[in-house]
């Protein structure tokens, strides 16, 4: 048998635009037409920002894509999930703002436009293309429909759906171009603890001899069940079980209910901490994204990220980063089994050209078997009859009751995690308030920079 | 026609375990993931599930006939009641019912607050 090895990046090298002398950003930023960074808001409550984009753009999260896509490029994604460069990619990716903003910018091609965030220099943006778009053209063909794409969409995407809604949300003026970050940002606690791009995700897989690593998706605090389907998935593998799980959060904003950011990153981190998995084999990370719950479409994204930051295995579960029934329960599944011609896959990602080369271990579901008295994997356990499931919302009502769940459910420690950041919020779970005050502090800060004006 | 009958299971930790002993509510315990998980199952006659389902419309009724989704603030007083009336019986709704205006304040007001446990989290 052939020993794995860390797969290359998507597209062949990581995108690394990050400016980080000083004179040189200083120069490249000097003189441009500033643009405040706005979310973007549905119903006075925001849903999405930029920055966390540009940020996974230009550290490599998303390599080979480097900037905002040119009409022609999100078209190729829309209709075959691939860049001008072949490159399989799932979602477009745009700088988009209003009418209003357009013309008071007074930019067009060929100008470089300098981003703020916090109200600080953040980036640049070369245009190469000013564009319009139908918001809900976009929204509706990056989700599919049950005409266009029988084999996994169930029924119309609609308002209900956030990653919908994020799309349909945007402003309809496009900029497209190279972002180039110029002012570094420096994350604040809890996440500074867990940012790893790529280029540093690699050299930490390289000094813990991680040959082999699955990536574990999350948006969620974890519970027993999450840590039986970690630790059971990495017995795949070579001719040894994966040397790492590779946890990778997705933060950004996220649908009510989810528990905020910072207890997802610390219950994860919970589960190496206090030995359950070791951490010599268990690392926590993140990646900047305001997730879309686009089940098989996320998937393909979350195969890019986690193959970019070095790991050779995915695991995918059932309803994969979905919400709602739109979509198969099984269609991130199907997608990596046998393909969906629908969405440009006649063969599954990761066995067409220019695609992944991450594999994919598809699981299916751990529950409670109270005749084995234990965590037991759903397809090999025989006394299905009994299965005692750990449903999200069985554990959400326990925990918004204020009940310690026993430690056959969640870890006492990771829990802790979820109480911690409730008393910061005073709430367990993503609200509108969350958002709101998550939108005005982000994750990050800005060093001040001085730049002359445009 | 058969009226369906629906469920409410209290979950309880080890403080509300100390508020039913001697109640004689300790022997209507049933246990979930190896005895880890105890709730008290408290039987609700359709036509009082409807008017829960009235008064609070993020509440649904799952596969099992449980009702679940239901506000904290009624569940907490559902389970004070439990233990003020020593009972599992009808006559521990309706006076839940008593205080629903009450109720549902909180109720309304739980997605902005959700008062958090009181435990130590410095070890995280």
């Amino acid at each position: 048998m052939v020993l794995l090895k860390t797969p290359p990046p998507h597209g062949g090298n990581l995108v690394d635009r990050v400016v980080r002398n000083p004179d040189r950003a200083k120069k490249m930023a000097d003189g441009c037409v500033a643009f405040d960074i706005k979310p973007t808001m549905l119903d006075g409550v925001p849903i999405r920002n930029v920055y966390r984009e540009i940020m996974s753009i230009c550290y490599g999260f998303f390599s080979p894509v480097d900037g905002s896509m040119v009409r022609n490029e999100v078209e190729r994604v829309l209709e075959e999930r691939r860049l001008l460069s072949e490159w399989v990619f799932p979602y477009p990716l745009v700088f988009d703002i209003s009418e209003e903003d357009y013309k008071s910018l007074g930019v067009g091609e060929g100008d470089r436009l300098l981003l703020r965030l916090k109200g600080q220099p953040f980036a640049v943006l070369d245009i190469d293309e000013v564009y319009k778009i139908d918001p809900v053209d976009i929204a509706t063909r990056t989700f599919g429909t049950p005409e266009r794409n029988p084999e996994v969409v169930k029924v119309p995407f609609d308002k209900k759906h956030p990653g919908y809604m994020i799309y349909r949300s945007m402003q309809p003026v496009v900029l497209a171009g190279k972002y180039t970050i110029v002012n570094e940002p420096k994350f604040r606690n809890p996440f500074d603890k867990f940012w790893f791009p790529p280029a540093k995700c690699r050299e930490a897989f390289k000094e813990k001899g991680w040959r082999t690593a699955i990536a574990h998706q999350t948006r969620n605090v974890p519970h027993v069940g999450h840590e039986a389907l970690m630790k059971n998935a990495a017995y795949t593998g070579d001719v040894e079980p994966c040397r790492g799980i590779l946890v990778n959060a997705i933060i950004g904003a996220k649908r009510r209910g989810d528990y905020p950011d910072e207890a997802i990153l610390e219950g994860h981190a919970a589960v190496n901490r206090f030995g359950y998995i070791k951490p010599e084999r268990h690392m926590v990370t993140f990646t900047l994204w305001d997730m879309r719950y686009g089940n098989p479409i996320e998937s393909l994204l979350h195969g890019i990220i986690r193959q970019n930051m070095g790991c050779t295995h995915h695991m995918f579960g059932r309803d994969h980063a979905a919400v709602g029934e739109y979509y198969d329960m099984y269609a991130t599944q199907i997608l990596w089994t046998k393909g969906i011609p629908s969405f440009g896959f006649e063969a599954p990602p990761n066995e067409v050209d220019y695609g992944l080369k991450i594999i994919p271990q598809n699981m299916a579901e751990f529950w409670y078997c109270p005749k084995c008295q234990e965590m037991v994997y759903s397809e090999t356990c025989g006394h299905v009859d009994m299965k005692q499931k750990l449903s999200g919302s069985f554990i959400r009502g326990m925990v918004a009751e204020g009940i310690f769940p026993p430690n056959i459910i969640m870890r006492n420690e990771v829990y802790k995690a979820i109480v911690k950041w409730w008393k910061v919020y005073g709430y367990p779970f993503v609200n509108p308030k969350y958002l709101e005050e998550k939108d005005k502090n982000l994750e990050v800060d800005l060093p001040p920079m001085e730049v002359s004006k445009g | 026609m058969i009226k369906m009958v629906h469920y409410i299971g209290l979950l309880l930790d080890d403080s509300r375990l100390e508020a039913i002993k001697g109640t004689g509510l300790e022997e209507k315990l049933t246990t979930l993931f190896g005895g880890q998980v105890k709730q008290l199952i408290m039987e609700v006659p359709e036509e009082v599930s409807k008017k829960i389902l009235a008064e609070f419309p993020n509440a649904r009724i799952d596969s099992r006939s449980f009702l679940e989704d239901l506000p904290v603030a009624f569940k907490r007083a559902l389970f004070q009641e439990v233990v003020n009336k020593k009972s599992l019986g009808a006559e521990v709704i309706e006076a839940v019912f008593q205080k629903i205006d009450e109720i549902k304040d909180l109720a309304a007001k739980e997605s902005e607050y959700i008062p958090p446990p009181d435990i130590d989290t410095s070890e995280i």
